[in-house]
């Protein structure tokens, strides 16, 4: 259970990106978060792992309150959430199982894996998670010569890596063309039905949320507008969420 | 009156009058009336620094003086007034919505400048033409550096004559012929008097030379006739006649006919024989192979006795050179590279206090790299004494701060994604900078560490001048005994290594940017078990071991400083900020800026024409013109492989010590540096402009005219900007070999060893190195 309480996030140049965010999140649940462009989606989900620190209110999952952790127990937490971007954020000129491996390091030693040392079962680990998203093959290229889909679905092996409990995905699909964007939703949806892991994902378009989410949240200049049922967005809703001259529009 | 206020004001309310009465008063105050608040900075800023330099030149350097009923001043003075008449009309024109023409505004202060810089760096050009004969045996030596030499054989005869005539002359020669059979038409003579000589059995087809000998003496001299020594050249058969008259050396005894003296007269055939092969100098410059006691490693093994020699190579002095510029790259990297992280803003800025520490790694990385790696040598000199070691030392002194600039540069250039990615996978910031920042800035470390082993080899050139090792040390010597085929022979062993060195740095840094991506479906093989790795491992390990040797390098010297150097230090750091030091600073500043001015000017001219020459789109495309842009880039290249300061000794031997030499030898690398940036200018010309003008029917002088200059033009003198920024760097150790300027001071003040003074001068060296670092980046920002 992931709890969101009175989360606010007011950044130093003054944008108020959050403002008194509540909702709630059970187990096994695939919640989409949808909402404008600026409208703080990706603040929100940066929030959750603590890649921004949240200016007031509580993130409390399984009983702890995130918020309050020290750094150091920050890094057991964050292991535990994988997040997948909407860049991919891989290391370009490593290589692609180098770049898997990296969803360990909240798990090793910082001296052996300054030097570069993974244990066996780590690799054997790492090569049958590409093997799950159709890359084994490709381990030993480099990161840049993958297409973007590919690129994004090391991203998710490497998401995999930390055996996360959770997964935050900030507009994964957003640089994909829409067939790609299908696959990608796919293997988060098959996370989320065989390993049951609860995923928190923002997306653009409503026919992506209609097919894939369980739950939905709309967020619009930083306050959540919105929270149900993917199918309880009605033409009235939409508009209030997206704006009047909003027109909805399909990917395939 | 606030700014605030008039500057948004209506335009209608301005009163030309007022405006030009305004500045009238203070230069630049019209301007700022009329709201114009940078025109207004940069007037007022140009009017004072204007008055400054004729007032100081004049009372230093006695630029422009004339005397006006009884008062010394500078005629100068009259065009300070044209430029403030100008700042008059400007505002009144600026008042009434017109401009004013830009050929004055900048025309006047750039003439000023120039004359001051002329004078103030005593450019006296006529002595280049005047002083040319002399200078031609340095031409000369340059194109036959003492390298290579043949073994020599040589043919004599010698007769004999009475000099001078007793009274009655004598009848019989004195006799005493010795070689080959050689004869004169007179039995004795006076000085002055025609001689013939003939001679037969010489070998045919060579030329020789005559030498008058004291008889059963060793003293002796070449017969000259008209100043040129006589040259005497065999027939096919081997006899030759000549005529000359009987030297003033003959007399050189008196002439006294009761006490005649019998004189030796010969011919002398030298010529060279046998294959060319090394010559001493050889020897000392790149080195011999000599037999040296078997090592101790051989004997051990039992592959030779304790007796035994065994050949080894003794490196001469370039290899000196070669094992400092390694070395000190290596060490710079070593140390560069984690320094360089705490002059990255990204990174400190994920540190509590961590920019505080980004300044001050920045500040110091600026500070020490503004401080030339010669006058780095001079403070180390006091630490460790001279040598090897002490050169290395400022080397990488010198290379850590430059290189660790340009990692942090590039270290704050890197995606933030990646670490993001892995702070929220769970690393810690040395996992995420191993892991997301490290792999991305290899490539751009690595080849800056290339383009730095480039600079610092031709930095250890010239180390050796106050190191005393290595081949600029090597070079500081033969200039002292006009060796100056020696020093040739330097010049162009330089010249080959660090050409070598330019293209090997240059080609490696092609391959990374081409970063070859190998396809493989196995895990590679870790790089100490392929066969390349292994090669150049063991290949790293012995350039290692080299250059280690080489450099002579010994830790314990850091740890036994000379006695004095606590005091040396503690002298350096209480600086001498009093008037007078102060004036000697700035007098010797400015003739180092003036300097740097007028070689970049003179270099920049220069290359003009030939940066279109060494264009490959110019002359490098048609088989025809080919070798012209072979030729013209080998000239640029050869040139700008000798630091300027190794240039010093020919002007200085040219037009005299001092700053003029000094300002001509940084002219000569100039030409060789800019000329190669223009060409890249030229080559970087876009076709389609061209194109689109043809196509309009313009001819093609006019398609030159408005498709080519403008494209050029910016980046032309953004290079030459550039490059004043550079030659100023150059111009302040020049005086260290006679140059003049700041060098030349710095090096009599720790010659005298006045600390405190010198510590001035480095003070002044790197405010004004750094002002114009930074000045020149902001104007070479506006102008692209
Ligand atoms: N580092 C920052 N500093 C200041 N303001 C920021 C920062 N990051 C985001 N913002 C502002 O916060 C607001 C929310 O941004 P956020 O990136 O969360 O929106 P988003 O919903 O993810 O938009 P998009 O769909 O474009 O990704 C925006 O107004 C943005 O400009
Ligand atoms: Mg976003």
């Amino acid at each position: 259970m992931l709890r969101i309480e009175h989360l606010t996030k007011v950044f130093p140049n003054g944008t108020v990106a959050l403002k008194d965010v509540s909702f709630q999140v059970p187990d096994g649940e695939f919640l989409a978060v949808i909402g404008l462009s600026g409208s703080g989606k990706s603040t929100l989900l940066r929030c959750i792992n603590r890649l921004i620190e949240p200016t007031s209110g509580k993130i409390i999952w399984n009983d702890v309150d995130i918020t309050a952790l020290s750094q150091a127990e920050m890094r057991n937490v964050r292991r535990q959430i994988g997040f997948i971007f909407q860049q991919f954020n891989l290391v370009k000129r490593s290589s692609v199982i180098t770049n898997v491996l990296t969803g360990r390091l909240g798990y090793v030693g910082t001296v052996q894996s300054l030097a570069h040392y993974f244990s066996k079962q780590d690799t054997e680990r790492a090569l049958n998670n590409l093997d799950r998203l159709g890359l084994r093959e490709k381990a030993y290229v480099r990161a840049d010569s993958l297409s973007g889909g590919q690129q994004q679905r090391v991203a998710i092996a490497r998401a995999l890596m930390q055996e996360p409990k959770m997964i935050l995905a900030d507009e994964p699909v957003a640089s994909l063309d829409p067939v790609l964007s299908h696959s990608i939703l796919k293997y988060l949806e098959q996370l989320n039905k065989e390993d049951e892991l609860t995923v928190l994902c923002s997306l653009h378009f409503l026919d992506l949320v209609h097919r894939y989410a369980t739950h939905a949240i709309a967020l619009k200049d930083g306050q959540v507008v919105f929270q149900g049922l993917p199918q309880e967005i009605d033409d009235a809703q939409f508009k209030a969420i997206y704006g009047q001259d909003a027109q909805r529009v399909s990917i395939i | 009156m606030s700014g605030q206020t008039l500057f948004t004001a209506p335009p209608k309310t301005k009163n030309p009058l007022l405006a030009a009465l305004l500045s009238l008063i203070i230069p630049g105050a019209g301007q700022l009336y009329l709201g114009a608040r940078n025109v207004a900075l940069a007037i007022f800023a140009t009017t004072v620094v204007l008055a400054f330099l004729i007032w100081f030149t004049l009372e230093n350097f006695r630029v422009g003086q004339i005397e006006i009923g009884g008062v010394e001043t500078s005629w100068l003075w009259l065009l300070f007034a044209a430029f403030w008449l100008w700042n008059v009309f400007d505002a009144y024109q600026r008042a009434r919505g017109k401009t004013t023409s830009r050929l004055l505004s900048f025309g006047i202060p750039i003439l000023l400048i120039y004359i001051i810089a002329w004078q103030v760096t005593d450019a006296n050009f006529p002595r280049l033409v005047t002083r040319f004969n002399d200078v031609k045996i340095i031409f000369d030596a340059l194109l036959h550096p003492d390298l290579f030499t043949r073994d020599t054989e040589t043919q004599q005869g010698a007769t004999t004559i009475w000099i001078p005539c007793s009274n009655p002359p004598q009848t019989t020669p004195p006799g005493g012929n010795s070689g080959l059979p050689v004869g004169v038409d007179k039995v004795c003579g006076t000085v002055g008097d025609p001689l013939a000589m003939a001679g037969r059995g010489f070998k045919p087809n060579t030329t020789g030379n005559i030498y008058w000998q004291e008889y059963g003496g060793t003293n002796e001299a070449q017969v000259r006739s008209g100043g040129q020594p006589v040259v005497v050249t065999t027939d096919a058969n081997g006899n030759f006649v000549t005529s000359f008259d009987i030297p003033a050396f003959a007399g050189r005894d008196g002439l006294d006919p009761n006490a005649p003296t019998v004189q030796g007269i010969q011919a002398r055939f030298v010529q060279e024989v046998g294959a060319i092969r090394p010559s001493e100098n050889f020897h000392v410059l790149i080195g011999s192979i000599q037999q040296v006691p078997a090592p101790e490693w051989m004997v051990s093994l039992g592959i030779r006795s304790p007796d035994d020699t065994v050949p080894r190579f003794v490196p001469g002095g370039i290899f000196v050179t070669i094992g400092l510029g390694l070395m000190a790259t290596l060490i710079s990297i070593v140390i560069a590279a984690p320094l360089s992280f705490f002059g990255a803003r990204n990174v400190m800025a994920r540190v509590r206090g961590g920019t505080i520490i980004y300044y001050i790694a920045r500040g110091i990385f600026n500070i020490v790299r503004s401080i030339d790696t010669l006058i780095w040598a001079i403070i180390l000199v006091t630490w460790t004494g001279l040598g090897a070691f002490t050169g290395l030392l400022a080397l990488s002194i010198h290379s850590i701060a430059a290189i660790a600039k340009l990692y942090s540069e590039e270290v704050e250039h890197t995606d933030p994604g990646p670490v993001e990615a892995t702070t929220a996978a769970g690393g810690n910031l040395l996992q995420n900078i191993r892991f997301a920042l490290i792999p991305q800035i290899i490539p751009s470390f690595l080849a800056y560490s290339l383009l730095r082993w480039d600079i610092n080899m031709r930095s250890a050139t010239v180390v050796g001048f106050v190191s005393a090792a290595g081949i600029g040390f090597y070079i500081v010597e033969s200039i002292r005994k006009g060796g100056y085929h020696e020093y040739a022979a330097a010049l162009w062993c330089i010249a080959i290594v660090v050409l070598i060195v330019d293209y090997l740095s240059a080609y490696w840094r092609e391959q990374i940017v081409k970063n070859e991506n190998k396809i493989s479906t196995e895990p590679p093989k870790p790089f100490y078990k392929t066969r390349r790795g292994i090669f150049y491992t063991i290949l790293f390990i012995l350039v290692f071991i080299a250059s280690w040797n080489l450099a002579q390098i010994d830790l314990s010297k850091l740890l036994e400083p000379a006695p004095t150097f606590a005091s040396v230090i503690y002298d350096f750091v209480t600086v001498d900020l009093s008037i007078p030091v102060w004036e000697q600073i700035v007098r010797q500043m400015l003739v180092t800026i003036f300097q740097a001015l007028l070689a970049t000017t003179l270099g920049a001219i220069l290359a003009l024409p030939f940066a279109f020459l060494a264009a490959k789109n110019i002359t490098g495309r048609s088989p025809r013109t080919r070798w012209i842009y072979y030729a013209a880039r080998f000239i640029l290249s050869f040139l700008r492989s000798i630091e300027a300061i190794l240039y010093v000794a020919i002007f200085v031997f040219w037009v005299g010590i001092g700053a003029f030499a000094g300002m001509l030898a940084l002219s000569v690398t100039t030409f060789g540096l800019i000329g190669k940036l223009f060409s890249e200018a030229v080559e970087n010309i876009e076709e389609g402009p061209v194109e689109a003008l043809t196509a309009t029917g313009a001819n093609r002088l006019q398609s030159i005219a408005f498709a080519i200059v403008p494209q050029i033009v910016p980046p032309f003198i953004s290079y030459a900007i550039y490059q004043w920024d550079i030659n100023i760097r150059l111009a302040t150790i020049i005086g260290l070999a006679g140059g003049g300027g700041i060098g030349q001071l710095f090096a009599n003040y720790t010659g005298q060893l006045q600390y405190h003074k010198a510590g001035a001068v480095i003070l002044a060296i790197v405010v004004v190195v750094t002002m114009m670092d930074f000045a020149s980046a902001k104007i070479r920002e506006r102008l692209v």
